[in-house]
């Protein structure tokens, strides 16, 4: 129990930070700087990576219920999927669909090259 | 009926309503688990679900939104989590990210013209065009991206949400498909292209795949929200 109340409280100070940050910078949302600023804090040790483990874990296994009510916002879409669905699918599978393998494909191309570089490298140094 | 309810009590409105959202979702993830379906996503369910329910009681969408707003207010911390993912990678990340940068910059500009420029041919409305170039970034900035540009934020919110369940749901399969297995590969590609919804199933897979999927979510947003201001006002250029 004292873990979890750890973690809401560490979670909720990098939330905190990432809306002072949001207010100061603007550019990202609170959310995403509170991400970074928490990663941040875990890598620096300042909180304890065994105390937000488990709870940690448990969060993201259960985040997607919190996506429901802003996925629902398909209701006030209706009239513009009956004029155009077919278009607005066509663009959105496509163009998904190409970033998916461009990214997919450099990714696999040049980040598993350059990881194969480094191990070659580590090994024929040792 | 409902709305009776929802304007006299509601708090008792907000609990019956999120518990109905909510032991949806757990209803559609233990069914998920036990037959390993990805048709059986949680999200895609609650919402197939939800949507006729909320037609059947003659419920509006501000009227669900405003009794769910607690799920809502999860959303931010739960974000947060995700940087769990993400520092136990940093040292993996650390080592690559000048490719990552480049990589996602390409692959931002691209599909940003793609999606601009197949919208204004088929659909030939600028706004609904600018709204599909920023559907690839996590949603409260894909929304602040349109306003800032003059598109149609609504459209913005549908469209983030099909390119998250498309990813979701068949990236992993399409990758495999295409001969992209490798942890790192198909985070970046997944977290790029369909942003939280994405992470939140890839994550599942392993803390490599949640990791890099994180980092290209916000690497993502913030090359999209640097990218964006000049690249939508080049591209309306040529359709004037």
């Amino acid at each position: 129990m004292k873990n979890l109340f750890y973690t809401i409280f560490a979670i909720s100070i990098c939330l905190l930070l990432g809306k002072l940050a949001n207010a100061l910078l603007a550019a990202l949302p609170a959310s995403l700087y509170g991400m970074i600023i928490y990663a941040l804090f875990l890598q620096l040790n300042w909180f304890s990576v065994a105390r937000v483990t488990k709870t940690n874990q448990w969060f993201i296994k259960h985040m997607g219920v919190c996506l429901v009510p802003a996925g629902m916002g398909i209701i006030d879409n209706f009239q513009l999927i009956q004029q155009h669905g077919i278009s607005l699918v066509a663009i959105i599978f496509s163009s998904t669909l190409l970033l998916l393998t461009v990214i997919g494909y450099l990714s696999e191309r040049f980040l598993t090259t350059s990881n194969n570089n480094t191990a070659k490298t580590t090994t024929g140094s040792s | 009926m409902l709305s009776t309810f929802i304007a006299n009590s509601p708090i008792w409105a907000s609990i019956v309503i999120t518990l109905v959202t909510i032991t949806t979702y757990q209803l559609a993830a233990a069914c998920q688990q036990k037959w390993q379906s990805i048709w059986l996503n949680p999200m895609l369910i609650s919402i197939c679900v939800l949507v006729p329910l909320l037609l059947i009681l003659e419920l509006n969408y501000q009227e669900y939104s405003q009794t769910t707003q607690i799920l809502n207010l999860m959303l931010e911390p739960a974000i947060v989590a995700l940087g769990f993912p993400l520092y136990q990678q940093l040292k993996q990340i650390r080592l690559h990210w000048r490719e990552m940068t480049a990589i996602l910059v390409f692959g931002i500009v691209i599909v940003i013209s793609v999606s601009f420029i197949l919208a204004m041919l088929l659909i030939k409305a600028p706004d609904i065009a600018i709204a599909l170039s920023l559907k690839s970034v996590t949603t409260p900035i894909g929304i602040t991206l349109t306003e800032q540009l003059f598109g149609d934020s609504s459209i913005t919110a549908f469209a983030i949400l099909i390119a998250g369940l498309f990813g979701a749901l068949l990236g992993p399969q399409w990758l495999s498909f295409i001969g992209v297995n490798s942890a790192k590969a198909q985070g970046l590609a997944i977290g790029s292209a369909s942003h939280v919804i994405g992470t939140a199933v890839l994550v599942r897979k392993s803390a490599e795949h949640g990791a890099y999927s994180s980092v290209a979510l916000i690497f993502s947003a913030v090359l999209t929200a640097l990218i964006s201001p000049w690249l939508i006002p080049l591209l309306q250029q040529l359709f004037n």
